[in-house]
C-alpha cells in the first residue's frame, strides 16, 4: 500500500543532476559577472578565486552543459519507440505537447477558480512537459549566444562585431528568465505548493509513493492497473539514510537558488546596466 | 596555453558549422587557385569577399546586413574635428562623465575598469570621425581594441562600446536588431511570468482550501 512507483530511469536522473550542477555553477558565475560593480557580486566571485577566475568556470562548465545538452539530444533520439514512430509520439507516456495538454491546461484552470472538476493527468502534466521543453530552448538561445561570446575576437571573424551586444543582452535576458523561472515557479511548483510541501524527492529517488502519484497523475495508476504493468513498477521506497540525504541535499540547492534570487532582486538597482 | 588554441579551433570548428560557410577563401569561384589563395601574411577570412566594407569610413559596418546594424544615427559636425573640445567652456576643469552623462557607463568602464582615456586616447581628444582619430572605424581594431583584445579585427570593433539603450525607441533607427531582440526578450520572459506568478497563487490557495476542508483528491 505504501510502495512507491517507479517513474524516473536513473539515466534520466543523472541527466536532471548534472543540469542541476551546472545550471548552479552558471548561475553563481554568471550573476558574480553580471554583479561584479556590487559588493555582492565581488564576493560570490572571490569564491572562484576572483573576477578572472568566475569567468573561466563559467565558460567551461558553459560547454559541459552544451556537451551534456548534445548527449541529452542524442538519448531523445534513442528513447523514441522507432517501431511505432509517428504514433510514439502521440502517446500517453510521450513528452510532446498534445492537443490533451491543452484541454488539461484549461480544466486545471477551471479547477483552479472552482469552476470545474480538475483533470486526470496522465503521465506527464502540461506543466512538467512546459518545464521539460523550456529547457530546451533556453539552452539553444543561451547556448548559441553563450558561444558566440566565448571568444569575442574569434566570433567577429565570421560575423560583425556587433552581433556581439545583441548576443550579449539576448544571454543575459534568457538566463535571468531562466534563474528566476526555475527559483521561483518551479520550487513551487515541485516543493513549495502545499501538496508537495517540504520537499519532493522524486527526481532523487526515481519513484514517488503510488497515494501521491493517484492524486496527481490519476489516469496514469488507473492505465498501469488496467494493463497490468503497475506491479512491475512498484518499487519500495528509498530507506531513511538516504531519504535524508536527498532533503539535504535537496534544500542546500533550493537554498542556493532562493539566496541567489534574494540577493539578486535586492542589489538589481545598483545596477548600472541600462534596459 | 595549448588548450586554449585548442579550444579556438574547436569553436571555429563549430562556429563555420552553425554558418554552413567556414573561413575559406572562395577558392572555388575564382579561376585561378592561386590568385584566391592567401600568403599566409593575412589570416584567411581579411580575404573573404566583401570584407573591406569594414574599413570603409563611417561607422554604417551594417550596410551589407540590411541595415539592421549600427551606425544609422545621425553623426555630429564635432566628430569630425581634431580636438572635439575646441571652445568648449569648462573642458579640462570638469570631469569626462559629468558632461557625457550618456556614455557614463559601459561594460568596459563599470565591469572592466578601463578609463575613457585608455581609449580616447591623449590630448587633444578626436571627434570619433577624423580622419586622423585613432578610434576611426579605418583603424580603431589596431590603434585601440588590439591593445586589450588580441587579434582585433575590423569587424570585433564594430562591437558598439558605448551601447544605446536597447529598449529606447529611438535604438530602433540607430541600431534595429538590438532594439527587436532585447525587445523580443523581454515580451518573452514578461509573457512567462506574467500568466505563471499569477496562476500559481490561485494554484497554492485553491490547494490550501483544498487540503483544509479535508478533501482526499487535489483535483476534486
Ligand atoms: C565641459 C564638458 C565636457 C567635458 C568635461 C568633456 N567633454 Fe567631451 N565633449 C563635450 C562636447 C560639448 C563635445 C562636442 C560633441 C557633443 O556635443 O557631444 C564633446 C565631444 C567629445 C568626443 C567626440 C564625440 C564625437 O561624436 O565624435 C569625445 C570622444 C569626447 N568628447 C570625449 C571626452 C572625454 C574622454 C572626456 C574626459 C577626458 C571629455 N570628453 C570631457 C563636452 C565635454
Ligand atoms: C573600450 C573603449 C572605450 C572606452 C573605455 C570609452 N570609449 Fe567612448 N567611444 C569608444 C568608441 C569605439 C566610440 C565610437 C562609438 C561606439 O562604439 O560607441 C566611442 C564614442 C564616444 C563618444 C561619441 C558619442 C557616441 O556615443 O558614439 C563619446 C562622447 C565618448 N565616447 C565618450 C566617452 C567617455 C566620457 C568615456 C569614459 C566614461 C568613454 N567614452 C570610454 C570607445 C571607448
Ligand atoms: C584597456 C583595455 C581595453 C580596451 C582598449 C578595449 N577593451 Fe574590450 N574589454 C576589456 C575588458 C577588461 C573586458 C572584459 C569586461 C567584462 O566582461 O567584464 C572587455 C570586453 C570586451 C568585449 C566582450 C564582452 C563580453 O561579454 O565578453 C567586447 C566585445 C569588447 N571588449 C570589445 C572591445 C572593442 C570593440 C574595443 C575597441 C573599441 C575594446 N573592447 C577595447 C578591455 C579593453
Amino acid at each position: 500500500m505504501t510502495d512507491n512507483v517507479k517513474r524516473f530511469t536513473p539515466t534520466q536522473m543523472l541527466f536532471h543532476f548534472g543540469l542541476i550542477i551546472t545550471f548552479m555553477l552558471l548561475s553563481v558565475t554568471g550573476l558574480a559577472w553580471m554583479y561584479i560593480e556590487t559588493a555582492w557580486g565581488q564576493v560570490l566571485a572571490s569564491l572562484f578565486g576572483g573576477y578572472a577566475g568566475a569567468l573561466e568556470v563559467h565558460r567551461i562548465t558553459g560547454l559541459i552543459l552544451l556537451a551534456g545538452f548534445g548527449i541529452h539530444v542524442l538519448y531523445t533520439i534513442w528513447s523514441i519507440d522507432w517501431k511505432q514512430f509517428p504514433d510514439s509520439l502521440m502517446s500517453r507516456d510521450s513528452m510532446v505537447f498534445q492537443w490533451r495538454d491543452v484541454k488539461d491546461f484549461f480544466l486545471h484552470l477551471g479547477w483552479i477558480l472552482g469552476l470545474s472538476k480538475g483533470p486526470e493527468f496522465d503521465r506527464w502534466s502540461w506543466w512538467e512537459k512546459f518545464d521539460y521543453w523550456a529547457v530546451w530552448w533556453g539552452l539553444i538561445i543561451v547556448g548559441v549566444t553563450g558561444l558566440m561570446l566565448y571568444d569575442p575576437v574569434l566570433t567577429s571573424d565570421y560575423m560583425p562585431g556587433w552581433l556581439l551586444n545583441v548576443a550579449l543582452w539576448v544571454h543575459r535576458i534568457e538566463a535571468v528568465l531562466a534563474m528566476a523561472h526555475i527559483f521561483t515557479i518551479h520550487f513551487f511548483i515541485e516543493h513549495f505548493r502545499p501538496r508537495c510541501f517540504p520537499f519532493s524527492a522524486t527526481m532523487f529517488e526515481g519513484s514517488k509513493a503510488i497515494d501521491h502519484l493517484r492524486q496527481e497523475h490519476p489516469a496514469w495508476i488507473a492505465r498501469l492497473e488496467t494493463e497490468g504493468r503497475l506491479d512491475r513498477l512498484r518499487v519500495p521506497p528509498a530507506p531513511v539514510p538516504l531519504r535524508i540525504l536527498y532533503f539535504g541535499v535537496g534544500y542546500a540547492l533550493i537554498g542556493l537558488g532562493l539566496f541567489l534570487l534574494i540577493f539578486g532582486l535586492a542589489n538589481v538597482m545598483l545596477l548600472t546596466l541600462q534596459l | 596555453m595549448q588548450s586554449k588554441h585548442l579550444i579556438r579551433r574547436v569553436l571555429a570548428g563549430v562556429l563555420s558549422c552553425l554558418l554552413l560557410h567556414g573561413p575559406a577563401t572562395s577558392v572555388a569561384a575564382n579561376p585561378n587557385a592561386y590568385e584566391a589563395a592567401s600568403s599566409g601574411y593575412f589570416r584567411d577570412q581579411d580575404t573573404l569577399p566583401g570584407a573591406y566594407i569594414q574599413y570603409r569610413g563611417s561607422s554604417e559596418g551594417g550596410g551589407a546586413w540590411w541595415g539592421i546594424g549600427p551606425g544609422s544615427g545621425s553623426v555630429k559636425r564635432s566628430s569630425f574635428s581634431a580636438d572635439a573640445h575646441l571652445g568648449v567652456a569648462g573642458y579640462g576643469i570638469r570631469s569626462c562623465v559629468s558632461c557625457h552623462q550618456a556614455q557614463r557607463y559601459s561594460l568596459h568602464s563599470s565591469r572592466g575598469n578601463v578609463t575613457c582615456i585608455q581609449c580616447h586616447r591623449g590630448q587633444p581628444i578626436a571627434g570619433i570621425h577624423h580622419y586622423y582619430s585613432a578610434l576611426n572605424p579605418i583603424r580603431k581594431h589596431a590603434y585601440v581594441c588590439a591593445k586589450c583584445h588580441e587579434g582585433a579585427s575590423p569587424s570585433f570593433a564594430t562591437y558598439v562600446i558605448h551601447e544605446p539603450s536597447p529598449l529606447s525607441l529611438a535604438t530602433a533607427q540607430e541600431f534595429s536588431l538590438f532594439y527587436y531582440a532585447v525587445w523580443l526578450m523581454v515580451i518573452l520572459a514578461g509573457g512567462v511570468f506574467a500568466i505563471f506568478i499569477p496562476y500559481v497563487s490561485l494554484w497554492a490557495l485553491r490547494e490550501l482550501i483544498g487540503l483544509l476542508s479535508g478533501r482526499k483528491y487535489s483535483h476534486d
